[in-house]
């Protein structure tokens, strides 16, 4: 009996140092675990909790999360409120001190971009819910290597033996990255000046950036289904501002973005907004190869 | 993780402890969806709040409104007799009310579902104490009262004190899950129809409950919704089987 205690006692001993080296992070989104992984390569142990292709606004929770939350070194938000309607709760009751915010294992990626579309008053008859801007700021690829940097710090800060490994990893990383940008900015550069309809705003930052004009958005209010009067309204700034094409994303139905674009000959663009949201977006890389591509087809 | 799964459990005994009675009442009565009605009658006081007040007095009004409710169906229980209907189409004045009031504010629909219905995963135990403590004072009154009061005033009883407790435990367990606590393990013990009816409702629906939680655990499935679909599956498998013929009127 006694034999088969320390037996077991060691190799619990042994299973635990084995990860020991081994940061355990925890993402809200599968974009932010993709960019962990390419930092912190074999020195960290990256989950996360919301699915690709899931609206990132409404999660169900599931018991897993509570257990992944407490299992977690480090915990890595999108925040400007994204995560609102379901992470609190979780946090709460997992009641691990170590990832709450402000703590040292917690990294809210929001505090390193400056964001667009915040409100100057918080007032829910007037529309806005997210008092600190849009939240969809990493859908412009050149907010990521911010991003990738504070990602970096933070993991230096809590390895610090690894910290060369992670600064050479994100030098790679952001190495590639400015190539891609480079290919990105130039497809995207045909664009420009084109006048867009969007679903929801998912990708303001990203038109934005490619000065592309948002002349009006298929709901009335975010997260509010179209009414009559309204697909009215959109269908008339359609034609006025010779609209190119609808953006639409995967989880959102379809139906009234379709009858729009078919009502006026255009094109509905189905965009992935996170890692796994199509089939094609299988990393932070592909995500924009992908929305370039369904962009400039 | 056994806590949690602890306080998820202990909730969802204090839910099953109170409905079940409820739940034998209604299907009895045959006014099963005065539940959702009245559920919904409080999500629009809630619905008030969030778009008047910011939020403000969410629990008075909601209590406020579901009052009215249950007041309005036990009046008309005495003179309706078409009481079924009446109470779909409360439900439905409820529901679209709600949308109608919450389509001009933005994300209104998903900040009103969170505020409605917590997860039954994350009630922290404060709550549950509170609401044990609330419900079992309920039974005392009803256990004192429901016999020694006859006619509009059982009814007035009842419907009271049931707006009280289906207000509270909506916002507990959300809607659904309610829905189910009451009328699954009550019917399955109405088919039964053995012993005390109401102990034999506790007993399923406690086993019921376990069995959900930890399926959800196993099998990471969120919490509520497989306590429904658990609830609901023994429940129609039961009553598809044992089901007694209907008595047709006339």
């Amino acid at each position: 009996m006694k034999k088969i205690l320390i037996a077991s006692i060691s190799i619990l001993y042994l299973v635990t140092t084995a990860h020991a080296g081994r940061i355990k992070v925890l993402t809200s989104y599968p974009y932010i675990a993709d960019i962990v992984q390419k930092i912190g390569k074999e020195h960290v142990r990256v989950h996360y909790l919301a699915r690709g292709n899931w609206d990132p606004h409404t999660v169900i929770p599931r018991p897993s999360f509570i257990a992944k939350v407490r299992r977690a070194d480090l915990l890595i938000i999108n925040g400007g409120q994204l995560e609102i309607g379901y992470l609190p709760p979780i946090l709460k009751q997992a009641n691990n001190a170590d990832v709450f915010p402000g703590r040292k294992g917690f990294l809210d990626l929001s505090s390193s971009i400056t964001m667009i579309d915040v409100p100057r008053s918080v007032s829910r008859a007037q529309g806005d819910m997210h008092p600190d801007g849009n939240p969809h700021y990493y859908l412009d690829p050149h907010n990521i290597p911010p991003l990738a940097k504070a990602i970096t710090k933070k993991l230096c800060e809590l390895d610090y033996h690894n910290a060369s490994n992670y600064r050479n990893n994100q030098s790679v990383f952001l190495n590639k990255w400015n190539s891609k940008l480079a290919e990105w900015d130039r497809k995207l550069k045909s664009l420009r000046g084109i006048s867009v309809v969007e679903y929801h705003k998912n990708f303001d930052y990203l038109l934005r950036r490619y000065g592309i004009k948002l002349v009006g958005t298929v709901e009335p209010l975010p997260g509010i289904p179209p009414t009559s009067r309204h697909m009215e309204t959109i269908s008339q700034i359609i034609a006025r501002h010779s609209v190119k094409f609808i953006i639409h994303d995967v989880y959102h139905p379809e139906r009234a973005s379709k009858l729009l674009a078919k009502k006026h000959n255009i094109r509905m663009v189905v965009l992935p907004h996170d890692v796994g949201a199509t089939n094609e977006a299988e990393g932070i890389f592909s995500l924009f190869d992908e929305i370039v591509r369904r962009l400039s087809q | 993780m056994i806590d949690i799964l602890i306080s998820a459990f202990a909730l969802s005994v204090v839910l099953v402890g109170i409905h079940s009675y409820y739940g034998l009442e209604i299907i009895k009565r045959g006014i099963i969806f005065t539940d959702l009605a009245i559920g919904q009658m409080a999500a629009m006081g809630a619905a008030v709040s969030i778009l008047f007040l910011e939020g403000q007095y969410i629990y008075p009004l909601s209590l406020l409104f579901a009052l009215s409710g249950g007041f309005v169906i036990a009046v008309s229980s005495r003179k309706n007799e078409n009481l079924e209907a009446f109470i779909g189409l409360m439900y439905a004045f409820g529901i679209s009310g709600v949308f109608i009031l919450l389509s001009k504010s933005s994300h209104g629909m998903e900040t009103f579902q969170k505020l409605m219905a917590a997860d039954i995963l994350f009630t922290p135990m404060n709550d549950i104490i509170k609401t044990a403590i609330l419900y079992g004072l309920l039974g005392i009154v009803i256990y004192i009262f429901h016999n020694k009061t006859k006619g509009f005033l059982r009814d007035a009883l009842f419907f009271i004190t049931f707006s009280v407790t289906v207000t509270s435990s909506v916002k507990l367990a959300g809607v659904l899950t309610v829905f189910a606590l009451l009328v699954a393990p009550a019917l399955i013990s109405l088919i039964i129809n053995r012993g005390k009816l109401l102990i034999n409702a506790w007993i399923i629906g406690i086993a019921v409950n376990l069995t959900a939680i930890l399926v959800s655990y196993n099998f990471d499935f969120p919490t509520g919704y497989t306590l429904v679909l658990l609830h609901a599956f023994i429940a129609l498998i039961v009553s598809f089987i044992f089901g007694k013929k209907k008595r047709l009127v006339e």
